[in-house]
């Protein structure tokens, strides 16, 4: 009965004064250090989109989005380039987004772990990391060299095959997330395999297949190696995709090396038109997840 | 009924114990009342006279203090299969060892105003029915303490043996009234003895079926041998 | 018929008889002969013998991982789903051997239906999420299409609740109201057979009470086979009981005799709590 009596506060042991300042200076150290980390980071993000604002700002004019480039102090703007990027991007996506969706659901539902799909997603894997100028060559020796010219569509080849791989990856990551008795409640109704996955797996992941695809817009939009052996780059306004086009990032690279005042200047008001956009991408994708999860 | 392996819930074994103890308990205390009224009526001793009704007070707590276990259980634990069939059997048991108090005490509180008859009638008939009686009550008991189902059929068996005793004793009572009407109060006291006594081997029966129905799960028939012409009443 | 199944009840009391005699009596809606089933190499039913009689609640009881889910999903050939999981012996439904090949397993479903213990609304509205599984297996217009949602709504007490939002989405209703929707889902495609999953596992009670209430009702018209880990269910739900240990079927029995007199001692130390 006295072995029984004793309280189990009373068998804790004693923790001394000294363990517990010793735990309180390390968490406020821990937490000093995220602080200061974040607020570096912070900084370096806001000095660039402050320097972007302070010297793209500047030369946000009507006429920019009027005018196609043209020689230096001519009154060039950035419409064509503009255009062509939006040109390049949408054929990119349209082309990777199908390809990279039906990827992403095989890898998901059929390949499950077969050889097949292990090899599929190691090399969509590789490709999410290849270094975006190997891409542009290759597109350079596949739609380049055999037809002797530049052309939008190859530019939209290569940013599609940069696309791809990031629509591929979210697509079996967001399929996997569906739960399987979901899946089985359908096959349990009777529904062949494909109209489950098309009609239940793809609509219960569709929020997320959109952020990827949404990402892999921000992404792509903003590359300029694959462009530069692909789509070249075009001063004249063009909407043929047969032939050499004009696109933001590259007229910014262009413009960016030159000694020119106006197409410095307009160098820095494509990249805040850039980097705008990319931006406006990532707010739809971070406010669609919210609304997608409730 | 305590055959099997323990349950998981520790508490929920510690309160069928208990259960168990508290009718067990009970069938020990009617089984001595029924003997002291046996002896109040056959020795004619007196102090054994006061005895059932002073136990009865004990009986009808016990009676209360395992009903409202059996409830508790019922209620908390949603007892099934031979836990259910115990408790149902025990609810029951102790209803008839209620009863059985009840005779016991009623054939105390006559056993003083019956007298021996002289010549035709002595004890004998009714001592032979309260051996066979007590005996019943007695197996009955050992059935429910020990789970013994062969034990109880035995018991609902061998009540024909009192059901006919008690025929033979009221047949021979009528005649002896008709004979001698001035005999006929003592007369009627000793058979409401008998038909009390007839009534504990009832109740053993009862005990026995409940028993054997803890045990088995089984029921048994509806209809019990019985002896004697006398039918059955209250 | 099997020897196995066929056994004479004793007699318990006069009501366990007469409903043993009338589920015996009842037509056999499947039957399960010498059933095994293997998870790979590893061996999750042995020799199931046991019919499930029309027009009835049989509830499926045992420990985790005892086969009792595992023998469900056979009857409706979830398992096909996955390979390395095959089944073999009989089962008949509707005098044809399920597990044979050649089987339209997509008809088969559709008159098998199952419920699962989580509540599985599609992501679309409520109002689709019925009509998905009727568009699967019939073409019907428009206002049949309503009528037949509204009645599937009806069956399962969901309709008063849902009526005026059938265009919201399903996943916004309690989990109570999800698996209701669900078991209207699959009433909805007019199946023979209803397997449920621990269907009420995941809910609250009176959200199971309902549903309780609900199989009570739909027992007239569907056999529904129930697996459940909570015995009382079992106890007022289902007509017999078959308890299911370690691959086995142990006993089967009505739901009564099963309750109150089992005949083996691991059922009985099983449903009065003395496992293990």
């Amino acid at each position: 009965m006295m072995a029984q009596a004793v309280s189990p506060a009373a068998q804790r042991p004693q923790r001394s004064n000294f363990q517990a300042v010793q735990r309180r200076i390390t968490d406020k150290l821990a937490t000093g250090l995220s602080w200061l980390a974040m607020l570096i980071v912070v900084f370096v993000l806001g000095s660039i989109l402050w320097t972007l604002l302070k010297n793209g700002l500047p030369g946000l004019t009507a006429s920019l989005f009027t005018h196609s480039m043209g020689a230096p102090d001519t009154g060039g703007g950035l419409a064509n380039a503009i255009v062509g990027s939006l040109l390049q991007t949408g054929l990119a996506i349209l082309l990777g987004a199908p390809a990279g969706l039906l990827t992403g659901i095989f890898l998901a539902e059929y390949g499950a772990n077969t050889k097949l799909a292990r090899t599929v997603r190691f090399v969509s894997d590789m490709l999410l990391s290849a270094p975006s100028i190997l891409i542009g060559l290759f597109i350079y020796m596949l739609l380049v060299e055999p037809f002797g010219h530049f052309s939008g569509f190859s530019g939209a080849a290569a940013l599609s095959l940069m696309a791809m791989p990031i629509i591929v990856r979210t697509t079996e990551d967001m399929l996997r997330l569906v739960p399987v008795s979901m899946r089985e409640a359908g096959i349990a109704l009777g529904a062949a395999k494909w109209r489950v996955i098309l009609f239940i797996c793809v609509r219960a992941a569709r929020g997320g297949i959109m952020t990827g695809v949404l990402l892999a817009i921000a992404r792509v939009a903003g590359e300029t190696a694959p462009l530069l052996f692909t789509s070249l780059g075009n001063s004249e306004w063009s909407l043929d995709m047969r032939r050499p086009m004009a696109s933001l990032p590259v007229a910014i690279y262009q413009y960016a090396g030159s000694a020119y005042q106006d197409w410095m200047q307009q160098a820095w008001t494509g990249a805040l038109l850039v980097t705008v956009g990319v931006l406006i991408i990532n707010i739809v994708v971070r406010v669609g997840i919210r609304g997608g999860r409730t | 009924m305590g055959n099997e392996p323990a349950h998981t819930v520790t508490r929920y074994d510690q309160e069928l114990d208990r259960l168990r103890g508290l009718v067990a308990r009970m069938g020990g205390l009617v089984e001595r009342q029924t003997a002291r009224a046996i002896a109040a009526v056959v020795d004619q001793d007196e102090d054994a006279a006061l005895e059932p009704p002073e136990l009865d007070t004990e009986v009808d707590a016990l009676e209360r203090e395992a009903e409202s276990l059996a409830i508790r259980i019922l209620a908390l634990r949603a007892p099934m299969a031979v836990d259910l069939r115990v408790i149902i059997a025990v609810l029951k048991i102790t209803g008839d060892f209620e009863r059985i108090g009840d005779y016991a005490s009623s054939i105390a509180r006559r056993a003083l105003k019956v007298e021996p008859l002289d010549g035709a009638l002595s004890f004998g008939a009714l001592r032979n029915m309260a051996r066979l009686v007590q005996e019943n009550l007695h197996s009955a008991i050992e059935a429910m303490v020990n789970n013994d189902s062969e034990c109880a059929m035995q018991v609902w068996n061998s009540d024909t043996a009192i059901d006919e005793l008690y025929t033979a004793m009221f047949r021979e009572l009528v005649t002896y009234m008709m004979e001698d009407p001035r005999k006929i109060s003592p007369c009627i006291h000793l058979l409401f003895v008998a038909k009390n006594l007839e009534r504990i081997g009832d109740h053993a029966t009862n005990i026995a079926e409940r028993v054997y129905y803890a045990v088995t799960g089984e029921m048994l028939p509806a209809l019990r041998p019985r002896g004697g012409a006398a039918k059955k009443s209250g | 018929m099997n020897e196995k199944t066929m056994q004479v009840t004793p007699s318990v009391d006069a009501e366990t008889d007469a409903s043993a005699a009338s589920l015996s009596d009842r037509p056999i809606a499947i039957q399960v002969n010498d059933l095994d089933f293997y998870y790979g190499k590893s061996q999750a039913l042995h020799g199931i013998n046991m019919v499930f009689p029309e027009r009835s609640v049989t509830g499926m009881i045992g420990p985790s991982g005892c086969g009792k889910s595992t023998l469900l999903r056979v009857l409706n050939r979830m398992y096909d789903l996955y390979p390395g999981q095959r089944a073999t012996g009989e089962v008949i439904f509707s005098g044809q051997n399920i597990l044979g090949s050649g089987l339209d397993l997509n008809a088969l479903r559709s008159r098998v239906g199952m419920v699962f213990q989580k509540p599985t609304p599609f992501p679309m509205s409520i109002y689709d999420n019925i009509a998905f599984g009727i568009r699967l297996h019939e073409r019907v217009s428009r206002s049949e299409m309503d009528g037949r949602v509204e009645d599937a709504l009806r069956r399962v007490a969901l309709w008063p609740e849902v009526k005026d939002r059938l265009q919201a989405s399903a996943t916004a209703l309690s989990g109570g109201q999800q698996q209701r929707l669900c078991i209207a889902r699959t009433i909805a495609v007019r199946p023979e057979v209803i397997l449920l999953d621990e269907p009420t596992s995941a809910l609250d009670p009176v959200s199971t009470a309902r549903i309780e209430e609900l199989l009570d009702e739909l027992k007239t018209e569907f056999t529904i086979a129930i697996v459940t880990h909570n015995m009382q269910q079992a106890a007022r739900c289902a007509d017999q009981v078959a308890f299911f240990y370690l691959g086995e079927l142990v006993e089967v029995d009505s739901t009564a005799r099963m309750f109150t007199a089992p005949r083996e001692s691991r059922t009985q130390d099983y449903i009065t709590g003395r496992f293990g």
